[in-house]
């Protein structure tokens, strides 16, 4: 166990990093680059919100990411519960997915208050969407607590698993609030009831770049995190592989 | 087996075993007691709390539209009302103190005095939400919120109909 690894040239199985997720990286960064340079300099502004259209452009996709990581989460979660395919590699996507969602929903709401303050002329305020989204929020940052309750990984996967199941039916809400309810927030634009979208073509084109980049973006994020989350339970397990080795040591000293 | 033990440190018979609890590592100790992961837990279920709260006494049907006044329960006059309308063409009048103007909905007309004036993107033809007290038939806001329509249109400066179109608006054609 006590094999000592050189730090700077750590073992294939030690790194988060693949060709494909370096690509991957590369493509991330080129599909950002082109997405500013069209979502901020090409694109128009709006004929109503003027140059605050913009904020769309991350504001959008990063809810319908923040939608699909908890679907995600959701998904792995019931995958882990499924005895035929019970792993914990299920258990450590559905947690990578899960932090990522978080992140995405956060940008979310932030540019959505900013446009809000240009638009609405209000920074926050308590309508359907927003309070839903808020509670979603907040969930989901609760499940990420709930998985550094402690316990064995088997508890930790068990416990979250069921969380992450019941936490999913939010999202729904969410997305239906704005029809199900009288709302500040504006309908769905793109996947809405009437499928007849009602924007320039280039900022819908812009709008998909986004959503594009920001799932690759999304891909690469989970990859890695559920690597190095793979590699945290690692060092757990070797922790307690060496207090083991320790007590049987102490046990063979008194049997002699 | 691990054999590099200190025979002293650990004892070598029953008599001179050590059987004092050895100090835990930082980290089996930290697993024991999360206490950030239970800190934030609490501060979520209060969170949560406080957002379903604001979701059932004031997410639940943000606003009454304005000819839903006196029709629908929870929008009779003289309570606290969030009344959505869209602003009349050419009503707009602002003294630099308050801002005055009229919004409908559904066919019916509604006065509205204003004290200051309304940030975001107000202006004629869109639709609005004020926040405010109906008293003897005028409506006095305090906050004054755009609904942005979902309809997004490019600003062509080169456009000739542009102006006249935004001036129409769809809201005022309806």
């Amino acid at each position: 166990m006590n094999t000592s690894t050189s730090l700077d040239a750590p073992p294939r199985d030690r790194v988060t990093g693949t060709q494909f997720t370096r690509g991957l990286g590369i493509l991330v960064l080129a599909g950002m680059v082109l997405l500013i340079v069209l979502g901020l300099f090409v694109s128009p502004a709006d004929v109503n919100q003027g140059e605050s259209v913009r904020i769309m452009y991350a504001h959008v996709p990063g809810a319908w990411l923040a939608y699909l990581a908890f679907v995600i989460t959701g998904i792995s979660s019931a995958a882990y519960l499924w005895k035929r395919t019970r792993s914990l590699t299920w258990d450590r996507i559905a947690g990578a997915s899960a932090e990522v969602g978080v992140l995405f929903m956060g940008i979310s709401l932030i540019t959505g208050s900013l446009w809000g303050r240009i638009t609405w002329g209000t920074y926050w305020t308590w309508d359907a969407r927003l309070t839903t989204t808020a509670f979603l929020f907040v969930t989901y940052i609760g499940y990420l607590a709930v998985r550094g309750l402690g316990g064995t990984h088997q508890q930790r996967a068990r416990r979250s698993a069921v969380l992450a199941l019941l936490a999913v039916l939010e999202i729904p809400l969410v997305h239906f609030s704005v029809e199900l309810w009288n709302t500040l927030h504006q309908e769905a634009s793109v996947a809405g009831r009437g499928t007849d979208v009602e924007m320039d073509g280039l900022m819908l084109f812009t709008l998909f770049l986004g959503v594009i980049v920001f799932t690759l973006m999304y891909v690469w994020l989970v990859l890695h995190r559920q690597r190095s989350l793979a590699l945290e339970d690692m060092l757990d397990d070797s922790g307690l592989d060496n207090a083991l080795t320790a007590r049987r040591a102490e046990a063979s000293g008194v049997a002699r | 087996m691990n054999q590099n033990v200190n025979d002293d440190e650990i004892g070598t018979s029953a008599d001179s075993l050590d059987l004092s609890p050895r100090p835990v590592s930082p980290r089996q100790q930290r697993k024991r007691r999360p206490w950030p992961a239970i800190i934030v837990l609490l501060l979520v279920v209060a969170t949560g709390g406080i957002v379903l709260t604001k979701f059932l006494t004031s997410a639940i049907d943000y606003y009454c539209n304005v000819d839903e006044i006196g029709a629908k329960s929870g929008c009779e006059a003289g309570r606290r009302l969030r009344i959505q309308g869209v602003v009349d063409e050419g009503s707009i009048e602002n003294d630099g103190v308050t801002t005055k103007f009229t919004m409908s909905f559904g066919g019916e007309s509604l006065p509205v005095t204003y004290d200051g004036d309304p940030g975001g993107i107000f202006k004629e033809c869109i639709p609005v939400v004020v926040h405010g007290i109906l008293t003897e038939g005028v409506f006095l806001g305090d906050r004054v919120e755009v609904k942005h329509s979902n309809d997004y249109k490019a600003d062509n400066p080169d456009r000739v109909e542009n102006e006249a179109l935004t001036a129409e608006g769809t809201a005022c054609s309806q």
